[in-house]
C-alpha cells in the first residue's frame, strides 16, 4: 500500500470519526426554567432550578432520551423571571426566539406564566407550569401542563383537614398578592371555606414586594378571626406578617395553601411560624417520602440550605414525564409529545404518576400525585395529611 | 381610640423609614439637578453589608448582637460611601443638571449594582437576628422595641440633616446651589465639591434607611427598589428638592399605607397613592412645599 493510500484511509478514517462524534454532540435536547431566582420568592426558583438540574444529570447519565432512532442528552437553561410578568415575557423571549427551546420544563408564578404561554402556543412549544390559575389550562392551550397541585386539588382536602382538627373555628381573614394568581386562588378558597362552614369576614390583596405589613396584621388582628389564610403569598411575605401579627398578639390558626419553604419561614418569623400549616409543602425526611425524594431533598439542603417542597420538586417529575413521554411518542415534535402525555403513566419523585384533571380543565393537563399537609413544628414541616387523587388511584387499576 | 394609636404608630413606623430615604433622593436632585434611578442600590447594599457583616460576625467570632450590629452599620455606611464616590467620580460627575444624562446612567447603575448584588448574594432573602428582642405597648398600640429605636434614630438623623443644611455652611451652600447655581458660583461656591457632598449625604441617607430596615425586614438584592418607586411618589408630592416636602411627603405616604391598608386594602392604599400624584401634578405640580420653575 502506497503512503498515499494509507494518508488517504486515515484521513478518511478520521474524518469519519470526527463527523459522528460531532453528530452525537448535536443531539441536544434544550429544556428551559423560567422561575423566580432573586426577591421574595427566590427560594422557589432555586429549589426548583435545582431538582431540574438532577433530573436532566440522572437521564444524561442513564444514556440520554431516545426517539425517533436517535439519544438525546438534555441541556438546562434557567433564567430568572423575578414573578412578574414582564420578565416572565422576557425569558419567554430568550428561551423561544434566541435559544430555541422547544420545552420549559418549569415556570413559576401565574403571571409569568401566562406571559410565557402567549408565546409558547403560539412558537407550539412545550409548557410544564407551576401556576395556579386555572384559566391557563383548557382546550385552547394544548400545549400547556401543570406540573403540580393547584387550588383545585389542594385547598378542599387541606381546608377540611384543618377544619377537622379546628371544629370550633369559624370565621377566617384572607390575604392573598393582588396578581393573577392570588386573584385565581381567592374565589376557588372563599367557595371551599364556605362548603366548611367558614365565614370569609376579610379579603385583602397586597403588592408584591411590599416590605411593611403592619397595617394588613391590624387589620386581621382586629378582625378576630379564628384562621387566617395567606393564600398565594410566598415564605418571605407571610413570615413577616406572621411576626406583625405576633406584636399585635394575634395567636390563631395560620394556613398557608402556598405554604412551601418552611425553613425561610421560620427563618423569618421564629416561634410566630410555629404551628402554620402549609398546603404545597413537604416533609421529604418523613416515612411517607419515596427514596428519590430523599435524596434530592438531602441534596437541596447541602447546596440551598433549604429542603424541597411542592413546588421545588416538580421540575424534577416534569423533566421525567417528558423523557416518558418523548419515548412513548418516539418523537421530539411538541405537539405530539402533548397529545401523548395524558396517556402515559410515568415514574414522578412520589412513584407513578399522570396526567388527568379533564373534567375540572376541560383537558387532562394536571399531574396527578398526591396532597401533602404539613405543619411547621420545630421549625420543621412535618407531614400529618397525604391523599392521593382518586382519578390517579383509578388509573393506575 | 386604640385602633388609632395603633394606626397612627404604624404610619410612624413606615414613614420613618421613608422619609429617610426620600430626603436623600430629593437632596440630590435639589443640588445636582438629576434623577437618580440607582438610589434604591444603596439603600440595598447597606442592608446586604448588615445581614452578611452579623452573619460573619455573630456566627464566626460570637461577638454580641447590638456590638455586631454597630460595626455593621459603620460598614454599611462605608461600603456605600465608597459606591456613592465611584459612580459620582466616574459618571454622576458628567451629567450634572443633565435629566435626559442622568436618567440613562442611573438606569445603567440600577441594572449593573442589582445584578452585582444578585451574584454576590445570592436570590434567598436574607434576615438578621433581633438585635434588641421585645414589644412595648404605647397609648395601647403595640410594637417592637427595634421598631421604636428604629423610629428615634430615623427621627435623630433627619433632625440632623434638618441641622446640617439650616445652620451649617455646608447647608448655606448646599442651598444656595439648588436655588441658582450660577449666583451660588459667582459667590464662589465650589459647585462640583458641593454637588459631590450632596451626593454622597443623599447616598448615605439611603444607606442610613437600608441598615436600619435590615433589622426589622428580610433582606432581598432588589429591596431598595421597592422603596424607590415609594421615594419618587414622596418627593413629587412633598416637592422635588424640598427637604421638609419629603418629610411631609414621607409622612403622608405612610398615613395613607397605614389608614388605607386597614379601611380599605393595601392594594387600594396603594392605588389611591398613584391617585394623589396624579391629582397633585394637575392642581400643583411644583408639590406641596416645592417651587414652581420661573
Amino acid at each position: 500500500m502506497s503512503m498515499k493510500k494509507i494518508i488517504g484511509i486515515t484521513g478518511g478514517a478520521l474524518l469519519a470519526l470526527f463527523s459522528a462524534q460531532t453528530a452525537i454532540a448535536d443531539e441536544t435536547l434544550k429544556v428551559g426554567i423560567s422561575a423566580p431566582m432573586s426577591g421574595a420568592a427566590a427560594a422557589w426558583g432555586l429549589g426548583f432550578e435545582y431538582a431540574a438540574e438532577q433530573a436532566v444529570a440522572k437521564i444524561n447519565a442513564e444514556g440520554g432520551i431516545k426517539a425517533g432512532g436517535k439519544t438525546y442528552m438534555l441541556e438546562l437553561h434557567a433564567y430568572d423571571n423575578k414573578y412578574n410578568a414582564a420578565e416572565g415575557a422576557k425569558t419567554a423571549q430568550t428561551m423561544l426566539n434566541r435559544e430555541n427551546i422547544n420545552f420549559i420544563v418549569g415556570s413559576i408564578g401565574t403571571a409569568p406564566v401566562k406571559a410565557t404561554q402567549a408565546l409558547s402556543e403560539r412558537k407550539g412549544a412545550l409548557l410544564f407550569n407551576t401556576g395556579w390559575g386555572k384559566s391557563i389550562k383548557g382546550p385552547k392551550y394544548p400545549l400547556t401542563f401543570t406540573q403540580m397541585n393547584t387550588p383545585f386539588e389542594i385547598l378542599a382536602p387541606f381546608y377540611g383537614y384543618i377544619k377537622e382538627q379546628h371544629p370550633d373555628a369559624k370565621t377566617v381573614a384572607m390575604i392573598t398578592p393582588n396578581d393573577a394568581t392570588g386573584q385565581e386562588l381567592e374565589p376557588v378558597a372563599i367557595d371551599t371555606w364556605g362548603n366548611l362552614d367558614v365565614e370569609v369576614i376579610s379579603k385583602d390583596k397586597y403588592e408584591r414586594g411590599t416590605t411593611e405589613f403592619q397595617s394588613i396584621a391590624t387589620k386581621i388582628a382586629t378582625s378576630n378571626a379564628d384562621i387566617v389564610d395567606f393564600g398565594a403569598s410566598p415564605p418571605t411575605d407571610v413570615g413577616s406578617m406572621l411576626k406583625a401579627l405576633d406584636v399585635l398578639g394575634w395567636n390563631g390558626i395560620k394556613v398557608v395553601p402556598a405554604g412551601t419553604s418552611a425553613g425561610t419561614l421560620s427563618k423569618m418569623a421564629g416561634a410566630a411560624a410555629e404551628g402554620t400549616y402549609l398546603g404545597a409543602s413537604a416533609d421529604f425526611t418523613g416515612e411517607s417520602a419515596s427514596e428519590i425524594q430523599r435524596e434530592l431533598n438531602a441534596g437541596a439542603m447541602e447546596k440551598l440550605g433549604e429542603a424541597l417542597n411542592g413546588i421545588t420538586i416538580s421540575s424534577y417529575d416534569a423533566v421525567m414525564a417528558l423523557k416518558k413521554a418523548i419515548e412513548t411518542a418516539d418523537s421530539i415534535e411538541p405537539k405530539k409529545i402533548a397529545e401523548t402525555l395524558p396517556t402515559i403513566i410515568f415514574e414522578s419523585s412520589y412513584g407513578p404518576a399522570a396526567f388527568g384533571g379533564a373534567e375540572v380543565y376541560g383537558n387532562p393537563q394536571q399531574i396527578l400525585v398526591p396532597v401533602m399537609i404539613t405543619q411547621l413544628r420545630d421549625g420543621k414541616a412535618v407531614e400529618v395529611g397525604r391523599i392521593a387523587p382518586a382519578e390517579l388511584k383509578k388509573r393506575l387499576k | 381610640m386604640e385602633l388609632q394609636v395603633q394606626l397612627l404608630m404604624n404610619t410612624l413606623q413606615i414613614g420613618s423609614v421613608y422619609v429617610l430615604f426620600a430626603l436623600g433622593l430629593t437632596l440630590i436632585f435639589g443640588v445636582m439637578k438629576i434623577v437618580n434611578f440607582a438610589h434604591g442600590t444603596f439603600f440595598t447594599a447597606a442592608a446586604l453589608v448588615v445581614t452578611s457583616v452579623m452573619m460573619w460576625s455573630v456566627d464566626t467570632i460570637g461577638m454580641p448582637i447590638w456590638f455586631s450590629y454597630l460595626i455593621a452599620f459603620v460598614m454599611a455606611l462605608l461600603v456605600v460611601c465608597v459606591i456613592g464616590f465611584v459612580v459620582y467620580f466616574f459618571g454622576f460627575k458628567y451629567v450634572l443638571k443633565d435629566l435626559n444624562g442622568s436618567f440613562i446612567l442611573s438606569i445603567g447603575l440600577l441594572l449593573l449594582l442589582n445584578g452585582t448584588y444578585l451574584i454576590l448574594y445570592g436570590g434567598v432573602p436574607r434576615s438578621i437576628p433581633a438585635v434588641i428582642p421585645g414589644n412595648i405597648t404605647i397609648l395601647g398600640a403595640s410594637l417592637t422595641i427595634q421598631r421604636l429605636v428604629l423610629m428615634i434614630v430615623a427621627a435623630i438623623i433627619t433632625l440632623g440633616l434638618y441641622i446640617l443644611v439650616h445652620r451649617t455652611k455646608l447647608g448655606l451652600s448646599l442651598r444656595a446651589v439648588a436655588e441658582d447655581q450660577e449666583a451660588a458660583m459667582l459667590q464662589g461656591i465650589p459647585y462640583r465639591r458641593v454637588a459631590l457632598y450632596g451626593f454622597l449625604i443623599g447616598a448615605t441617607l439611603a444607606a442610613c434607611a437600608g441598615a436600619l430596615m435590615a433589622t426589622v425586614t428580610p433582606v432581598t438584592t432588589v429591596i431598595g427598589d421597592d422603596f424607590l418607586v415609594k421615594a419618587f411618589i414622596i418627593i413629587i408630592i412633598g416637592g422635588l428638592g424640598s427637604v421638609l416636602g419629603a418629610i411631609l411627603g414621607g409622612l403622608l405616604i405612610a398615613l395613607i399605607e397605614s389608614f388605607g391598608g386597614y379601611y380599605f386594602d393595601p392594594s387600594t392604599a396603594t392605588l389611591a397613592m398613584f391617585v394623589l400624584v396624579v391629582i397633585l401634578l394637575i392642581v400643583r405640580p411644583q408639590g406641596i412645599l416645592g417651587h414652581a420653575e420661573k
